[in-house]
């Protein structure tokens, strides 16, 4: 398999003065992959010296991932562009498969700053925002009239609407034991005040952090408010729960909020807005940073023409037309002003705008898949109880920082890029 | 000449060995190029720090110390004992099961055969889609079993199994029963078949009861097929994986995660090449070990029943 790549990338060679030939993996199917024919074709015709092709890749990020690392160990040239999910630019930075963006003088000032200091390493910029996730809290504005600012309020409202209503839930996430955990475990720490990482120091055990935990678990088990099949449900799960009316809250990804304005299916459609996730004193509203960016494989023979390709794509225009067909945010805070994009998105851009702001990355370290992983079943343990927050996050830090420190990335050294 | 014709003997017997090395020849170098060739080379991969993930950090020649890791690597030792409990559970319920079965089966009765295929319609489904079957029945206010539990009064709000540590091992359990109880049946059926039925009549006339029957009739000359079913049961059940993947994908925590799939965990999510592989190497030991002690526990059966 490998082989058969590097054979086809020996082999295929640019004709003198034709055109420099770009493959760009990124997903194929429905709107996205027909939004990006669209863009490409346009391109086309303003740089004939460029062609691009489209490759397929599997949509399953973990898959996605895994091919991309034989593909860029092997040292294949091919494809020249990478789309990253946001967690990944810091490990092909600094694994060298990705190329330092800073020579092409990228516009960073006109992104939001969250994205920038994902993409960057060791200081420097390895990929370009190109669309933006967001974690987000989804209430109900028939059952009360402003959101919660603090989990204390939230866990009144959601008691009140179950008594009064009759709901069967109050609050749901995503509590299986996967990735959408640690996003949401993220946006629950910042809201106490912690982080999972201060530097090459795990910090995920400090006394906010089994605050957080510890308010999670409580949810489920003491107020009863986030039901117990909660950590089996993915997204899905959680916007089901949400769209049959049968919680007065959600922590979700923005795409739920288009999905569930249809009345036909959903019987919240018109009744819900979404803001930022509450946060106690101490502590500020976090929103888990997610979406995709553009990179370029270090061992493309066409470095500039990519550079050209991912300029174009993420420019205002493409990024609005984007926003209008597959719903994704731009990345650009000036065009949350612009009204093209209040046509474009389901969800008001203010309000959009206003959670983005909170945006926070997660760890911003080559190893945080790894990291991740750890955690995750930490807090999946003390979620089901076997485990206390407390000696279960102690017990995630211990393993946490002993991997660091195996691979070099344990000093006191700051390792966010600033 | 005897001396002659010796030699000659001794030339036709050279060249006959010499054309048994040329016909075997292809088959032991597909077996040294397909077995033996990836041992060797994930045995050599083992004794690498090899992190597909980490280029920075090389590929040096680390010795022992991957399998120092495993060692003392507590998510390894747990998914060993996750492994060994799934094992036993399985393996002595299936064999219990299926031999009820089997002896069903063997009896005459209308309809027999439409039965006995009857019964192969789980082992016949692939396991990731029983494996999704039972999880479904499991899940959720609408899952059959917890609507069952439910109407029938036996709790009034099902148990969320997949998030309590203990209870998981039910549907899990279950789910390997129901899918692999016709094969241990269908594997003893063929052992019943097989013994005469002139020893049943001549216990039934020195006045020898069922159970006495069964005990001292059937159970010796079904060993060899007992001895079977159990090979292949549990080397099966060691390297349990989709079923496990499909159902709870190792959770709560880590609590029903077997070996099979930590190992996957490493070298395919994590893309730890070298620790993987000293994982695989211990899993890969293990298995051979088990198997070699049943081919001499089945060795011993066998001659034991001819004698």
């Amino acid at each position: 398999m490998l082989w058969l790549v590097l054979l086809a990338t020996a082999c295929r060679s640019t004709p003198p003065g034709g055109p420099a030939v770009i493959t760009l993996p990124a997903s194929m199917l429905g709107a996205e992959g027909e939004v990006l024919r669209i863009q490409l074709a346009r391109f086309a015709r303003l740089r004939p010296d460029i062609r691009v092709v489209q490759r397929a890749t599997p949509d399953a990020a973990d898959q996605r991932h895994q091919l991309y690392v034989q593909w860029l160990n092997a040292g294949a040239s091919e494809p020249d562009i990478l789309q990253l999910d946001v967690v990944w630019t810091p490990e092909f930075a600094a694994a060298g498969w990705i190329l330092d963006l800073d020579r092409f003088h990228p516009p960073t000032d006109s992104f939001f700053p969250a994205t920038v200091t994902a993409n960057r390493w060791r200081g420097r910029l390895y990929a370009v925002p190109w669309f933006v996730d967001v974690g987000m809290l989804y209430w109900r504005t028939d059952l009360m009239r402003a959101p919660p600012a603090t989990f204390a309020e939230l866990e009144r409202e959601a008691a009140r609407a179950r008594a009064e209503r009759g709901l069967r839930y109050g609050l749901v996430w995503q509590g299986a034991r996967y990735e959408g955990l640690v996003a949401v475990f993220s946006e629950y720490l910042g809201g106490f005040g912690g982080r999972i990482l201060d530097g090459g120091r795990v910090t995920v055990s400090s006394p906010a952090g089994v605050r957080a935990l510890t308010s999670m678990r409580d949810q489920i088990y003491r107020q009863g408010i986030v039901p117990p099949a909660t950590l089996t449900w993915h997204e899905e799960e959680s916007r089901f729960a949400f769209q049959n009316g049968e919680t007065a809250f959600m922590r979700n990804w923005p795409y739920a909020y288009a999905l569930m304005a249809d009345s036909a299916e959903s019987r919240v459609a018109g009744r819900y807005a979404v803001a930022v996730m509450p946060a106690e004193s101490g502590g500020r509203p976090t929103a888990a940073l997610g979406g995709a960016q553009l990179a370029i494989n270090a061992n493309s023979s066409h470095a500039e023409s990519a550079w050209a390709v991912i300029d174009y794509l993420t420019r205002p225009e493409q990024m609005l037309e984007r926003a209008r067909v597959v719903g994704q945010f731009p990345t650009r805070p000036s065009l949350y002003d612009d009204p093209a994009l209040a046509r474009a998105l389901a969800i008001p851009p203010a309000q959009a705008r206003a959670i983005i702001e909170h945006a926070v990355p997660r760890p911003v370290t080559p190893v945080y898949t790894q990291l991740s992983d750890i955690l995750q079943i930490y807090l999946h343990r003390a979620l089901t109880r076997q485990l206390e927050p407390a000696p279960a996050l102690a017990g995630a830090a211990t393993e946490m920082q002993a991997l660091l420190d195996r691979v070099g990335l344990g000093e006191a050294r700051p390792i966010a890029g600033r | 000449m005897p001396g002659g014709e010796r030699r000659r003997a001794a030339s036709a017997e050279a060249r006959e060995a010499r054309l048994a090395w040329c016909l075997a020849a292809p088959a032991i170098a597909t077996i040294l190029l397909v077995a033996l060739f990836p041992l060797g080379w994930t045995v050599w991969e083992s004794m690498h720090l090899h992190d597909l993930r980490m280029p920075w950090l090389g590929r040096s020649f680390i010795g022992a110390d991957n399998y120092v890791e495993a060692v003392r690597d507590a998510r390894f030792r747990q998914a060993l004992g996750h492994t060994l409990l799934f094992t036993v559970a399985t393996v002595t319920i299936e064999l219990g099961l299926g031999c009820t079965l089997a002896l069903a089966m063997n009896r005459a009765f209308r309809g027999r055969a439409l039965v006995r295929a009857a019964v192969l319609v789980p082992w016949a489904i692939p396991t990731v889609v029983s494996a999704l079957l039972w999880r479904f029945i499991f899940e959720g206010r609408a899952g059959i079993a917890n609507a069952l539990m439910v109407d029938v009064g036996l709790v009034r709000e099902a148990p969320v199994w997949f998030i309590r540590s203990g209870l998981v091992w039910i549907p899990v359990v279950l789910a390997d029963v129901w899918k692999t109880t016709p094969f241990v049946a269908l594997l003893l059926l063929a052992g019943l078949q097989n013994i005469d039925a002139s020893l049943y009549e001549a216990a039934r006339i020195d006045g020898a009861s069922a159970w006495r029957q069964f005990r001292h009739v059937t159970l010796p000359l079904l060993r060899p097929a007992i001895l079977v079913a159990l090979i292949f049961r549990t080397l099966d059940a060691f390297r349990v994986f989709d079923l496990v993947y499909v159902m709870t994908g190792g959770g709560p925590g880590t609590s029903t995660e077997p070996i099979a799939l930590y190992t996957f965990n490493t070298l395919l999510q994590n893309l730890r090449f070298g620790y993987g592989s000293a994982l695989s190497v211990i899993v890969f030991a293990v298995v051979f070990g088990l198997a070699l002690g049943y081919i001499r526990f089945l060795g011993a059966g066998l001659t034991e029943t001819r004698g």
